[in-house]
């Protein structure tokens, strides 16, 4: 699954595209490389967290606080 | 009569004493910290706005007391704030040109409670812009310097709270940290900082960096004084919905009761690895004095810790690069080119990275909350390096080998960050060049009062924190 072809300023052209974002020569330049290393390990992540035994995991995006879910203190 | 340079030098606990026993006064210490950092802030660059205005806060301080009226711990205490943190009415920047002229409608809620216990805000301090980074070079207030080698960096992104109570301007300050902005700049100046469990203190009137990390704390010289602080600050906030209705404890009531059974996780394969090694060095021996104190040493294997520096990284680049895109498309020109350019890349991140790394966060919280039926909390230093010289985007940890900083820097700091878990980062050694190295005590969900009574006790058998920058 983890195949990885280094980010191009053309490809972060695009990406900018696909967000509305339109960046100069000089700085797609500038993101392409740092945008490269940081995919190559969120990609890596990403594998990880595809494995079977992590099927049932969910988000943490916000922690649920003791407290605030039960009798008075219900949020 | 104590002269200014020694009323400095006490902890905010002993000032808070002698305020309380009128045998010093708020405006005495007003006096001192202002007449501090006019003196050697031109040079430092900790603070962003000054009030010359707490002189008068501070004798309408003295004149309450001698009435009778006593606000709280903090009574007269000078006190100053990351300048992400808004206060009613005066100019708050977040270190940042795009709100340089901002003037909030509203104060903090941690503002309102510090003012409540009797804090007097002597000012507001520089960061890293928008608190995006480690290192609070910041290009339009100037880069701030570390005080025990202005040659070298103060962390960040909290690095003006960190230089400033390092340096005796004032006895305490508030930081945020989101990947470890407190404890990093805490570490490295020489002081002690607590991030809090994920809900424990109000993050209302504070600028985002990302929101499913954000928290505030105190940076202190002291572990009780840390301690006194926070009690002040936690709490439920009904503004703001991801606080929890969790009791607050009383922080310095097991600050006397020592380690003795404590049990100590350490992770091996991770805490001590990659790192530098006066690092190493001053950590392992913290640990040996733990041990001497009565506390217990458990290896614990956390499977999934590899991986938790992308998953800090994807996490605390989407959710900026989402509070931040209108101005980035409307004024790029008024960022920073390293905030700038790490707002754009979180642009390029897609939401399934994003949502692996919640996922994978969920993973890592589950391990250590299991370790936690087998130890009360876990130690490791809380960054790999000491100060690297101002300016330097890269840092050699070992072997020679040059890293980016970013990712370097949060090698230890992401775990809490991610879990949600509190963690006190403790002066415990000097390297080579007497440049302070910071451990990383890490405790249970809403546990803060095991983390102050562990650096307590090793405050109550070390000096490391009693030593004083040369400026």
């Amino acid at each position: 699954m983890s195949t990885h072809t280094p980010v191009s300023p053309e490809l972060v052209a695009q990406l900018g595209h696909f967000g509305a974002l339109p960046l100069s020569k000089e700085r797609l330049s500038v993101v392409a490389p740092l945008l490269d290393a940081w995919l190559k390990d969120a990609n890596q992540l990403s594998e990880k967290m595809s494995a079977a035994q992590h099927q049932t995991l969910v988000p943490a995006t916000v922690f649920a606080h003791p407290g605030n879910h039960e009798g008075e203190g219900a949020a | 009569m104590n002269t200014p340079s020694e009323l400095l030098e006490l902890s905010l606990t002993q000032a808070a004493a002698l305020v309380k026993s009128r045998k010093v006064s708020p405006v005495e210490l007003v006096d001192a910290s202002l007449a501090r950092i006019a003196r050697i802030d031109g040079d430092l660059h900790a603070y962003i706005s000054v009030y010359e205005q707490a002189r008068e806060v501070a004798k309408a301080a003295d004149i309450m007391q001698a009435a009778g009226h006593d606000l709280g711990p903090l009574h007269g205490i000078p006190i100053a704030l990351k300048d992400n943190i808004a206060l009613k009415g005066l100019r708050t920047t977040a270190g940042s040109k795009v709100l340089s002229d901002w003037l909030p409608d509203h104060d903090a809620t941690i503002a309102s409670r510090l003012r409540a216990s009797g804090a007097i805000f002597v000012g507001k301090l520089n960061m890293h812009e928008f608190a995006w980074g480690g290192t609070s070079d910041n290009p339009h207030y100037g880069a701030v310097k570390n005080p025990w080698d202005t040659t070298r960096f103060p962390a960040g992104s909290s690095g003006g709270s960190g230089v400033a109570v390092a340096a005796r301007t004032c006895w305490g300050a508030i930081g945020t940290d989101t990947g470890g902005s407190i404890r990093l700049p805490s570490a490295i100046n020489g002081i002690v900082g607590i991030r809090p469990t994920y809900g424990r203190v109000s993050n209302h009137g504070i600028i985002p960096l990302a929101w499913s990390m954000d928290t505030a704390g105190p940076m202190t010289r002291t572990v009780e004084d840390c301690a006194l602080m926070f009690g002040t600050m936690a709490g439920h906030d009904p503004k703001d919905p991801t606080t929890a209705k969790v009791p607050v404890s009383d922080y310095m009531a097991g600050l006397k009761h020592g380690v003795k059974g404590l049990r100590i996780g350490v992770v091996p394969g991770y805490f001590f690895h990659h790192l530098q090694a006066p690092v190493e060095k001053a950590v392992r021996q913290a640990l040996s004095t733990f041990e001497q104190l009565g506390a217990q040493l458990v290896e614990v294997d956390i499977h999934n810790i590899h991986g938790n520096i992308s998953a800090q990284l994807t996490i605390e680049s989407c959710e900026p690069s989402t509070y931040h895109q209108r101005w980035l498309r409307e004024r790029p020109q008024d960022y920073g080119e390293d905030v700038r350019t790490l707002l754009e890349v979180g642009e390029m991140l897609l939401a399934t990275h994003y949502l692996q790394a919640q996922r994978y966060r969920t993973l890592l919280r589950q391990e250590f909350m299991d370790a936690f039926a087998k130890v009360d909390v876990f130690i490791c230093p809380t960054l790999p390096f000491t100060a690297t010289p101002l300016g330097d985007m890269k840092v050699v940890i070992e072997n020679g080998v040059e890293e980016d900083m970013l990712s370097a820097i949060m090698q230890y700091t992401g775990v809490p960050s991610l879990t949600g878990l509190p963690s006190l980062s403790v002066p415990c050694g000097f390297d080579t060049d007497g440049l302070p190295v910071g451990m990383q005590i890490i405790g249970k969900p809403f546990d803060e009062a095991t983390l102050f009574r562990a650096g307590a006790a090793f405050q109550s058998v070390t000096d490391f924190h009693l030593k004083a920058p040369p400026v």
